[in-house]
């Protein structure tokens, strides 16, 4: 009359085991769900019932009672349809309760027993440790990336209750071919001339700086920043389980291998909202674009267009590397550790050369206001691009590919990560003194920068940052930063607005 | 400080006055019998009658601007930013404008009017103008100030505001700024210290009375009054269509001198200019070429300030030479000189240091001596 099967839920993008009890008994005929379900839990109660009666076998017409355990945990989503059917049966003597006792069920239920796969497999198995689990066919892939156990992979409810009455083996079912991918990642040979921003793109990849592209319409921003994420050395294996669950919890379809091992590149559009961008949501938190970017790149175009309400959200992800989003219900944590890259105009008429810019005072103004101060100064690297002459598109050769770019960027990050166990960007003021001194003309140049305003205290560390990345990619042997490694990383700080003169103090 | 300011001022502070207005209005009456007429608490002449007749409304908003906004808070919102208000009856008034066809009825005066009485170039241009432009208006305001000649500009932002702050450099300069508002009012903000200096060491003239927003259309009404006031105007930048052109043609319609400083021919901001020079209009080099075009002798003008820069030289020298006939971006100056990109950023780096260069929105621009007054 009673059964305890094991199932997981997701919240946020983590999974949490959840103990499925189901009780059938005396009283008039009814069947609720206690354990705080939210309206899709709710539901499971008219799919699960549908799926029993079409799979031909027998609903109970008494009282059918279930708890969600733990109980003070809300909990939302159709992952639990499966266990909930399983438990009925089982309470009802339909499957023999010690056939299922060391499995635990995940799974959505179609009015016809079928089963469906649903999103966040991966963190859902993977919350739930090495007991064997039964998923749906179409979630095989991400099931095996976090199992530690045996993952069975069922069709039906008929098929399951089959094998659990001993009726039939396992079945064999085959993985599902993930849809026809042609991994194309945007090569940086494509890109024609642009040294400066090449430039800009290595060292952004090497060091991890953040990096603002200002320049105007047509001049390569979006190109060169699609080819950031090739630049990227690939994920280990704890890097890419935590890409690989918090993309599962989010419903993006994973790779062939199941594991995101490249690093993700995510292009949310300026319209989007404030939740999408962090994650949110009233009882189902899910990530949002900067999780999904985690450990891959976020690449904000036309910045400024974005809602300034929706670009401060980025403020705290950008500084913690993870974002807390707080409900009144939920409190969830998600990763966000990514390398923005972002691109704007230099004004809302797309400027140019010198005396090309039609804007007047205060619509520059209002767009330059568009960024906040916090934010901009998260940008270690700031860069103006152009639109390449005539000449220049005639003249240069083809420039590197991204795969010897990458070797660079691969050794310049070792180096670090040697040297000071993190990435260049992630270098505070005290540990800079240590690991990023500088020799005598450089410090002078830094001196007089100070001195004329044209640099502030965060703009100084910012500048020893990025120069420490650049003497790491030219030079792997050499701790002391030089007067030129300085020169190039001041000239990686583009000014916003030659009116306004905000841009000369970095 | 006359009765009549107020009255002046509350008559050209009147909704929808404009120019033609204000001289129907004013028309051989005192300023309160005006006053009293426009606003309706005497019969209106038959030129106002058709005016009210023509604009439904305005009799009643005038009626009741009377009451809101009385001369006397006119007198003295006039007297607490120290403007004069000159009518065209003034002896003070202008002579250069007492026969001008769009003379404005009525001015409003920071400073001395007096200064009027110097030889005048106007220079004016592009708000949108280049690293050089600006330093060559700059120079050339500099220079005439220093031969005791007035120079007459707009106080808009880039070459207007270089001019004069060329002119102010000058120890003798006392230069004539001609706005479209009020003159309580700095516009452009970022211009304000211009503007006092301006008021201060030589004339700020309006047609507008205190308190007047800067709106797009008094701009090129402002112009004729500054094309009025020059007798050789000089357009150092100017796009195509370019609000200067305003300017130019009301000088053309009064005769005024016109001088044009030619560009480079891809260059935007040049592009207006390099046309008036090819339909004919004399080009303006130097400031000798100016002063010769008031008649004055301009051998000893125009003497390069002593350059204290260092020469540059080896890569310096290349990226100097490159950047000399237009802007370059740092990828233009890698492809030009074959050199590394530290090397580039080092050698920019010390020719900005040095004052060769400036640096503008990624556009490197050489510069002259006279930079630090744009």
């Amino acid at each position: 009359m009673f059964a305890s099967i094991s199932s997981a839920v997701l919240i946020g993008a983590q999974g949490y085991p959840v103990r499925v009890e189901a009780h059938v008994g005396k009283g008039l005929p009814g069947f609720s769900i206690g354990g705080l379900p939210d309206e899709s839990v709710r539901e499971a109660r008219d799919r699960t019932r549908a799926a029993i009666l079409s799979t031909g076998l027998n609903f109970p017409s008494i009282k059918v009672t279930l708890n969600l355990a733990p109980s003070d945990q809300p909990k939302s989503g159709s992952a639990m349809d499966l266990a909930i059917a399983i438990g009925i049966l089982a309470a009802s003597g339909a499957v023999p309760p010690e056939s299922v006792a060391t499995l635990a069920f995940i799974g959505e239920l179609g009015l016809d027993g079928s089963l469906r796969p649903v999103p966040g497999v991966a963190p859902m198995v993977g919350a739930l440790g090495a007991s064997d689990v039964v998923v749906p066919v179409g979630s095989a892939i991400e099931a095996r990336v976090a199992a530690l156990g045996t993952v069975r992979l069922v069709d039906s409810l008929g098929e399951l209750v089959a094998v659990l009455n001993g009726h039939m083996p396992w079945p064999d079912h085959d993985a599902p071919e993930p849809p026809c991918e042609v991994v194309f990642i945007p090569d940086l040979a494509d890109v024609q001339g642009q040294p400066h921003a090449r430039t800009a793109l290595e060292i952004a990849a090497a060091g991890g700086h953040h990096l603002l592209m200002v320049g105007p319409p047509g001049s390569g921003k979006t190109m060169l920043a699609s080819r950031l994420a090739g630049l990227l050395p690939l994920l280990d294996r704890e890097r890419a389980l935590e890409a690989t669950m918090v993309n599962s919890a989010a419903g993006v379809q994973l790779p062939a291998g199941g594991l995101i091992t490249r690093p993700p590149f995510r292009a949310p559009h300026h319209t989007t909202s404030g939740v999408a961008l962090v994650g949110g949501g009233s009882t189902t938190v899910r990530p949002g674009e900067v999780s999904m970017a985690h450990c891959g790149v976020l690449f904000m175009d036309e910045i400024a267009e974005f809602a300034p309400k929706v670009l401060d959200n980025m403020r705290q992800p950008l500084e913690d590397r993870y974002i807390t989003v707080s409900r009144a219900r939920v409190h969830v944590q998600l990763p966000a550790d990514f390398l923005l890259v972002a691109a704007m105009n230099p004004c809302p008429c797309g400027g140019g050369a010198p005396g090309a810019c039609q804007c007047n005072d205060a619509h520059l103004q209002r767009y330059v206001r568009r960024l906040s101060g916090p934010l901009l100064d998260r940008f270690d690297l700031r860069v103006n691009v152009h639109r390449p002459g005539v000449e220049e598109l005639l003249s240069y050769a083809p420039g590197e590919s991204s795969a010897v770019v990458a070797l660079r960027v691969a050794a310049a990050r070792r180096l670090a990560e040697e040297r000071q166990g993190c990435l260049n960007s992630r270098l505070s003021g005290s540990r800079l003194d240590e690991f990023a001194p500088i020799d005598d003309a450089g410090r002078a140049v830094l001196r007089y920068e100070l001195e004329h305003d044209r640099l502030s205290a965060r703009g100084y560390h910012r500048i020893r940052r990025v120069a420490r990345s650049i003497v790491d990619l030219r030079d792997a042997g050499q701790l002391q930063i030089d007067e030129e490694a300085i020169q190039v990383a001041l000239g990686l700080r583009a000014s916003l607005n030659s009116t306004m003169r905000i841009g000369r103090v970095a | 400080m006359s009765a009549d300011d107020g009255h002046l001022a509350a008559l050209a502070g009147l909704q929808l006055m404009n120019p033609n207005r204000l001289r129907h209005v004013l028309h051989g009456r005192s300023a309160a019998e005006a006053f009293d007429m426009a606003t309706g608490a005497s019969a209106p002449s038959p030129v106002l009658s058709t005016i009210f007749h023509k604009n439904e409304g305005l009799a009643t908003r005038w009626r009741q601007q009377r009451s809101e906004q009385p001369p006397e808070s006119w007198a003295a919102s006039c007297a607490a930013a120290n403007i004069q208000v000159v009518s065209e009856s003034d002896p003070r008034y202008p002579a250069q404008l007492r026969h001008d066809p769009g003379a404005p009825a009525v001015l409003f005066v920071r400073g001395d009017l007096s200064v009027l009485d110097a030889r005048r170039v106007g220079i004016i241009g592009t708000r949108n103008a280049t690293q050089q432009g600006r330093a060559t208006a700059a120079r050339f305001g500099a220079e005439l100030a220093d031969a005791n000649v007035v120079v007459v500009s707009g106080l808009a932002r880039g070459i207007d505001a270089a001019a004069h702050r060329g002119a102010l450099h000058a120890p003798s300069g006392r230069p004539v700024g001609i706005v479209g508002n009020g003159l309580d009012i700095p516009y452009p903000k970022q211009n304000t210290d211009i503007w006092n200096a301006v008021a201060e060491r030589g004339v700020l003239i309006s047609e507008w009375p205190p308190g007047t927003r800067p709106d797009a259309f008094r701009f090129p009404l402002r112009n004729r009054i500054l094309a009025a006031l020059c007798e050789v105007l000089v357009v150092v930048e100017s796009r195509e269509t370019g609000g200067s052109l305003i300017t130019v043609h009301e000088a053309i319609n009064r005769s005024v001198v016109l001088m044009a400083v030619p560009g480079a021919v891809n260059n935007r901001a040049s592009a207006g200019t390099n046309s008036l020079i090819s339909d004919g209009v004399q080009s303006a080099l130097e400031t000798a070429d100016i002063l010769m075009a008031l008649g004055l002798d301009g051998r000893r003008a125009g003497r390069q300030r002593f350059d204290a820069r260092p020469r540059p030289r080896g890569p310096q020298a290349d990226i100097v030479a490159a950047c000399r006939n237009e802007p370059r971006t740092l990828d233009g100056l890698l492809l030009a000189t074959g050199l590394a990109i530290g090397e580039v950023a080092l050698a920019l780096a010390r020719l900005e240091r040095d004052g060769w260069l400036i640096e503008n929105g990624g556009w490197f621009e050489v510069v002259d001596e006279w930079v630090d007054l744009t």
